[in-house]
């Protein structure tokens, strides 16, 4: 990649421009994105103090009983709400609006509607999880919210999408990344889904059968058409930033993209395979969760060849840590996933616990992981202010990234072997429940590590905002840069008249 | 630059086709399915579950069985459900007319539920299970839902719907368990779940 | 379930409408596209091609370009 004719031909003030206008991009994002950012660590602590209770009940189901909102089947729904809509939903919408300004190179609009839509958010959560807490809770999964908790998020989500459509109608860079592309596509996939939703199965009479199959459809879109744009185009753009070497291949991004669209939508039905749908229907979502494989592998061809060679910035970079660990789940949980949906192996895996380790897989290892790795490389850009602690920093990597792999291994070998068990029909059931405990109780290992982790993010991200820590020096870079005495101090990204 | 409407596009067909392949058609079958069964003059009630089961369906629904519990017989060459006597059949789209919500579940940490009620006929265990899952199955990893009952003095003579434990796990003397409402409703619903009787199910 | 076919069909005949909207739109603005400078679009001057923009704080490992026409 000899290219350089970009950094040679230019101007200091052509570059000095160009650092203002960013400066002003990331100024603008400032208030709604920590504010997304905000509301998403407060329900990842919360969301991770229900995992740990759900863990335990399992192994130890006197645990903390009693009363019925401590009961299992309460805080199981709970957990799972929490973290896929308070932490991993605001967390994508946070990076979504920043990435959406950044690549169009224009301000984010609407900050102050954006701000309500924060507030939207986190009542919606507040009332939605305690209904379900409370015995309200529907017990259609992923759509467990009482009746009353999703109106906000959907008067939410739509201020969202409207904000990051006309930021991008406005934009200056001429180019559409591929990012934004994926960005579109999630912030117009998600609301119809969560809106149809919602309206067919909780407002409507679907009954039966029906029921199921919206129901699976839209859960797994969540995964498929929310998480995975947000999180690969996520990557799309923080990858090469961070490295400052382009994408492998740009033409293969584009093949990705499509053909995600093209065939992921169909991949729902599989969560009830062998179940009382017509077959001919559970056949076309085994096709597409096969077909899934041409864009993971074109993503993770594009991915890995543009880190390689450069795997020792993993070393210096946080934000390169998380999301290559991220991006390499993807492929791993891509693959898996496709698999899982071949009736062979799924007449295995079907109901057990292996499929809770697929989940977390792609909810955690992949997308949490990724949304880790953008929040440490956005949020100084906004506060202009260092992270406090490097150690604090490396220390929830290897507390997640080993904390999940735990997890993961636990839960698909106990998993794999419950279901071998559950298909030879002279196995006692009280016997594949003894032998699952103690994968169960190494999992709930594996997630007080992780917690630990939490503990550890979020003690940096408040006192980010406390500004406790080192100011960024620079408009751009996390830190000194050797020219830095001749630069000028860009903007008020760098936060300093708060 | 114009992918906008190009990506809108895109992105609109492929969700379209999705959509009216995996949720349309089968939802118009579905439909067309139920309205064939109501006008059979003979034909079983559409919602099998009436009065206190219906309750306790959404008893079920409000603690979160569906989490550990499934209630779908998978067919004979594909998995041991039958083979363990969880059901004569594969259950089918039939069996779950009219049900809000249809939990089929997608877990067993316990055993399947979908005919339950052909399989355990008695609400005296049914209640022991519920208050303390290891009372009737030592081992068990079920919560135990004290919560849906009643640990009280008793007034005059035993409540008859007062539980009976085994020594081992009576309450101290003097007090009596009885199940609230809730915990009748649940048994009800758990007693009324049967989806084994044969069923001709129209072509796809 | 009156008003489950209402929702399906009501939002299939609004895309249905906006899909012939987006068409006519991209065919009278049709233009073809430059995929070669599309990877290099998100770098600039002030974050040219070869700078890395992420290290640990307090880290003695400066972020600094590379020499003019190396690669990594």
């Amino acid at each position: 990649m000899s290219d350089q004719t970009i950094s040679t031909a230019q101007t200091e003030s052509q570059r000095q421009a160009f650092a203002r206008q960013r400066a002003a991009i990331d100024a603008s994002a400032r208030w709604p994105v920590l504010g997304f950012f905000t509301g998403s660590v407060v329900w990842l602590l919360v969301g991770t103090g229900l995992a740990l209770l759900a863990s335990i009940k399992l192994h130890s189901p006197e645990f903390l009983d009693g009363p019925s909102w401590l009961t299992f089947g309460r805080i199981r729904p709970a957990h799972l709400n929490t973290v896929a809509y308070g932490w991993a939903s605001q967390a994508g919408i946070g990076v979504t609006l920043w990435s959406m300004a950044r690549l169009s190179r224009t301000e984010l609009r609407y900050p102050r509607l954006l701000m309500f839509a924060v507030l939207l958010w986190n009542i919606g959560m507040l009332v939605g999880t305690i209904g379900i807490l409370a015995g309200e809770g529907t017990s259609i999964e992923w759509l467990e919210f009482p009746a009353f908790a999703p109106p906000f998020f959907a008067l939410a989500f739509a201020i969202v999408t409207v904000s990051t459509m006309v930021t991008f109608s406005n934009r200056r860079e001429p180019h559409v990344y591929v990012t934004q592309w994926y960005l579109i596509g999630a912030v117009f996939w998600f609301p119809w889904l969560y809106t149809a939703a919602n309206l067919l199965v909780i407002y409507a009479s679907v009954s039966g059968v029906s029921q199921a199959s919206i129901n699976w459809w839209y859960a797994h879109n969540v995964l498929g058409l929310w998480m995975t744009p947000i999180g690969v185009g996520s990557t799309y753009y923080l990858l090469p930033k961070v490295l400052g070497r382009p994408i492998y291949s740009y033409q293969l991004s584009l093949l990705g993209f499509w053909s995600l669209a093209l065939f992921y939508n169909w991949a729902g039905v599989h969560h009830l395979i062998g179940g009382p749908l017509p077959a001919w229907l559970i056949t076309l979502s085994i096709v597409g969760s096969v077909m899934m494989l041409i864009p993971v592998i074109t993503v993770a061809i594009n991915h890995h060849m543009t880190v390689l060679g450069s795997f020792r910035q993993l070393r210096y970079s946080p934000t390169l840590r998380f999301i290559v660990f991220g991006a390499m789940s993807y492929s791993a949980v891509s693959i898996q996933g496709s698999l899982q949906s071949l009736r062979t192996i799924n007449e295995v895996t079907h109901f057990t616990h292996y499929t809770v380790a697929h989940a977390h897989m792609g909810a955690y290892a992949f997308f949490t992981m990724i949304m880790f790795g953008s929040i440490y490389y956005i949020v100084p850009r906004l506060t202009g202010w260092e992270w406090a602690s490097g150690g604090l920093i490396s220390f929830h990597f290897w507390s997640t990234s080993v904390g999940v792999l735990v997890y993961f291994i636990a839960l698909t070998f106990g998993g794999w072997y419950q279901g071998l068990d559950l298909n030879r029909a002279d196995v006692p059931f009280m016997t594949i429940v003894r032998n699952t405990l103690p994968y169960l109780q190494v999992r709930s290992w594996a997630g007080i590590l992780m917690a630990a982790g939490h503990l550890a993010f979020a003690a940096l991200f408040v006192m980010n905002l406390l500004h406790i820590g080192k100011q960024r020096s620079g408009p751009t870079l996390f830190f000194d840069r050797p020219d830095a005495a001749t630069l000028t101090v860009i903007g008020d990204a760098s936060g300093r008249t708060v | 630059m114009n992918q906008g409407p190009t990506i809108f596009l895109g992105v609109f067909l492929t969700f379209a086709s999705a959509w009216l392949g995996l949720v349309v058609a089968p939802y118009v079958q579905f439909e067309a399915q139920r309205s064939q069964n109501a006008a059979k003059v003979d034909a079983p009630p559409e919602t099998p579950m009436e009065g206190l089961a219906a309750q306790g369906r959404q008893v079920y629904r409000a603690n979160g069985c569906v989490y550990c519990h499934s209630q779908q017989i998978r067919p004979e060459n594909f998995g041991s459900d039958i083979a363990r006597g969880w059901g004569p059949r594969r259950t089918v789209a039939q069996d779950y007319v009219g049900e809000r919500p249809v939990m089929l579940g997608t877990m067993r940490t316990g055993p399947d539920l979908a005919n339950i009620g052909t399989r355990q006929t008695s609400a005296a265990w049914h209640h022991l299970h519920l208050y303390n899952s290891r009372i009737t199955s030592p081992g068990s990893i079920m919560p135990r839902f004290t919560f849906l009952y009643e640990q009280r003095k008793v007034v005059g003579q035993r409540s008859s719907a007062a539980l009976t434990f085994p020594p081992e796990w009576d309450v101290k003397p003097g007090y009596e368990v009885v199940p609230t409402n809730e915990a009748k409703a649940l048994v009800a619903y758990l007693l009324a779940m049967d989806r084994s009787r044969p069923l001709e199910e129209p072509g796809p | 379930m009156t008003l489950a076919y209402i929702v399906i069909f009501a939002s299939f005949v609004l895309f249905a409408i906006s899909v012939v909207f987006a068409l006519g739109w991209a065919m009278s603005h049709g233009q073809m596209q430059n995929f070669q400078r599309g990877a290099t679009a998100i770098f600039d001057p002030d974050e040219p091609l070869g700078t890395r923009t992420d290290s640990f704080p307090g880290s003695a490992t400066h972020v600094e370009p590379p020499p003019e026409g190396s690669h990594e």
